[in-house]
């Protein structure tokens, strides 16, 4: 029984880091533009569907999909960010606006790829069910890359945002987006690079999911019981935060799934969720009055 | 006559006018399926109605919808079949326990003084699913099988098994609007209005916030889940895929966004629209678009009809009118559609249309002589204000 206790959490842990990349990029543009961007589970879903395609066509190993995946994906934040800004929306009518684009891109991708589950060619990808043991424990390899990915994101967002000229300005527009432009920063071109960069994290999410999992367009309803929690959890806009809120996501419902089946994971991360808005509404990892 | 005099008379014409209609489709050998597509405009106006009960008056946006309804529809399933109760009796059970799981949701979330509008709509998102992968978990929910409510017997009195479904949701429909109606226009309906508008200030002017949200949210969830129990019977073989999906949350936002969030009857007017729209689109083979079609409206409508089609319509009545009655009558007469339904479709678009034509004198025309009277300036009553 402790064996099967320590591999969910190793496995909860390991998943953990991808529903940090998955949940990254709404917490960034939620936390600092004040755009609830639903479309974030599209974006995760067209990577999986794209890297599927890419690594079936061309039979490349499917983490080269994100030589394609990321500025495609960085591409599209611009664009919808320059859409958000032209028309001047609040944070509900992106809520709105976000969800409808949501419900377009889940139709085309029923349309263009069928509602039949997907999968990449075992022959093109060596992820599929790679891993290897510490102990008696086994330890999935994509996983084991996601979590690495988030590592790398949490790391370095955190210090583009507290090191570089870009990061402070990023600070100053979640503080007041008025004073900020009133000192000569360009709101708009701050943005949209922010956008971008959210999207092509949650690109990347669905270049890991689809290295380990098969597709399927319903998936990405599934996804929102995992990704919201993580956000709040983690505290809007903190990339840092998610990592530590993926995995203690992560974590609970491994052990949700071993001791009471995988049905009971998605009641438990709501609990947690509903638990963090009680007693901690900012956020697990955030200081108080930090951004 | 005083003005709710007369509302509550023309209900309650509305209700005879209405309810004679199964007899008389059956009388005039009319197509069943008449039937079929007004019980079903029923149903989504009574969705769309309740919705905007909470989203609408308070300004709270709910995501939840699905949740509520699927509490419906599972209690007529698991007591009318598993129990074998009489489906009547079930009927009500559904609506309460909806109504008590909206109370205790806001229990919790209303409790909580920094929780802002958007983190209340992500948890009611949250919600559904969680009760979905309930029902999947335990077996006296669903647990993974279905139930079958076709071989549910209903009364006698209520006739076969369309006319029976045309009343029963019928009955629902017109009390939901009755709830909306009278909310809207007593002092709960100016208190929501208040904390629509600025909820600190409402609290400071002694609205009691959290009595008339949870009251909102109640009122939403118990019809909502009343309705859901009546369309248990239309679903036929309930399974948890089926009932906590997205479909109901996405269509009730879509016709209150189209019809008017600001008005009672905004989101009656706007499913009657998104429903029509939808069921022809799908009558026509074009089910694959037209959830396409659901979403780029959802987008266009949300930044291009802010108030809403309802308000629009009733500040250009006259031209509304005419519009609708001339293009029904041409089509009718020209014998252009195939049924009368498509008629009705052509004519209603057609008047949407027209009255959607922007002209200068539009923000004066605006109507705002009805419903409570909140002192506010110009520029504010004609973007927020209710009526």
């Amino acid at each position: 029984m402790n064996e099967v206790l320590n591999q969910a959490i190793v496995s909860g842990l390991l998943i953990g880091g991808l529903y940090a990349v998955m949940s990254v990029g709404i917490s960034l543009t939620w936390g600092a533009l004040k755009i609830i961007n639903l479309a974030h589970f599209s974006f995760i879903l067209l990577g999986a569907y794209a890297t599927y395609q890419v690594s079936n066509s061309l039979e490349i190993d499917p983490l080269l999909a994100l030589l394609f995946v990321l500025p495609a994906g960085f591409l599209a934040g611009v664009i919808l960010q320059i859409f958000f800004e032209f028309a001047k929306v609040d944070e509900f009518q992106s809520l709105i606006i976000s969800f409808g684009l949501f419900i377009i891109l889940q139709s085309i991708t029923r349309t263009l790829w069928t509602a039949d589950f997907r999968r990449i060619d075992g022959a093109n990808n060596p992820y599929e069910s790679m891993s290897f043991f510490i102990g008696d424990i086994a330890v999935q390899v994509a996983p084991l890359l996601a979590f690495a990915a988030a590592t790398g994101i949490a790391i370095g967002m955190h210090l583009l945002l507290t090191r570089s000229y870009f990061g402070k300005a990023v600070r100053a527009i979640v503080d007041d987006p008025e004073i900020a432009r009133a000192y000569g920063i360009d709101v708009r071109r701050v943005a949209v690079i922010l956008s971008g960069l959210a999207t092509s994290f949650s690109a990347a999410a669905g270049v890991f999911i689809a290295s380990y999992q098969s597709l399927t367009p319903n998936m990405s309803l599934g996804w929102f019981g995992i990704v919201f929690p993580v956000v709040i959890l983690g505290g809007l806009g903190n990339a840092v935060g998610a990592l530590g809120a993926g995995v203690i996501v992560g974590v609970a419902a491994g052990i949700a799934t071993t001791q009471w089946g995988p049905l009971s994971a998605p009641l438990v991360t709501f609990l947690i969720m509903i638990a963090a808005l009680l007693f901690r509404p900012q956020g697990l990892f955030t200081r108080q009055g930090s951004a | 006559m005083t003005k709710r005099g007369k509302a509550l008379a023309g209900f309650a014409l509305a209700a005879v006018l209405l309810n004679l209609v199964p007899t008389l489709v059956e009388a005039t050998d009319s197509p069943g399926f008449y039937i079929t597509f007004m019980f079903t405009a029923f149903f989504w106006i009574s969705q769309a109605v309740s919705w905007n009960i909470l989203t609408g008056y308070s300004g709270y946006f709910s995501f939840g919808q699905g949740a509520w309804f699927g509490i419906g529809v599972y209690t007529t399933g698991i007591l009318a079949v598993k129990h074998e109760w009489p489906f009547l009796l079930a009927l009500p059970v559904a609506g309460i326990l909806a109504g008590v799981a909206g109370l205790v949701l806001g229990m919790v979330v209303f409790r909580l003084r920094k929780l802002g509008g958007e983190i209340f709509a992500l948890t009611t998102l949250a919600v559904a699913f969680v009760l979905a992968s309930v029902a999947r978990l335990y077996s006296f929910i669903d647990g993974g099988r279905g139930i079958f409510m076709t071989s549910t017997p209903l009364p006698e009195f209520l006739g076969d098994f369309r006319t029976a479904m045309f009343r029963m949701t019928f009955v629902v429909a017109f009390l939901t609007l009755l709830a909306a109606y009278l909310i809207f226009e007593s002092r709960i309906g100016w208190g929501l209005f208040a904390i629509r508008d600025d909820e600190q200030v409402a609290h400071g002017l002694g609205v009691p916030v959290f009595r008339y949200k949870m009251l909102a949210l109640g009122t939403n969830a118990f019809f909502s889940g009343l309705m859901g129990g009546v369309w248990a019977l239309q679903i036929g073989f309930v399974t948890v895929d089926d009932v906590f999906n997205i479909r109901v949350p996405l269509f009730v936002i879509l016709m209150s966004v189209l019809g008017g969030m600001k008005h009672w009857m905004g989101p009656a007017v706007g499913a009657v629209i998104i429903y029509t729209l939808t069921d022809r689109l799908n009558s026509a083979g074009l089910e694959d678009v037209n959830q396409i079609i659901i979403g780029g409206l959802l987008i266009v409508l949300v930044l291009a009809v802010r108030e809403g089609i309802y308000l629009r319509l009733r500040a250009r009545w006259k031209l509304a009118l005419a519009t609708f009655l001339a293009a029904l009558s041409v089509w009718t007469l020209a014998d252009l559609g195939s049924s009368v339904i498509w008629d009705f479709a052509y004519a209603s678009l057609l008047t949407v249309g027209v009255t959607l034509i922007p002209t200068r004198a539009r923000r004066r025309t605006e109507v705002r002589s009805e419903g409570p009277p909140v002192a506010v300036d110009e520029e504010a009553s004609t973007d927020r204000g209710p009526g």
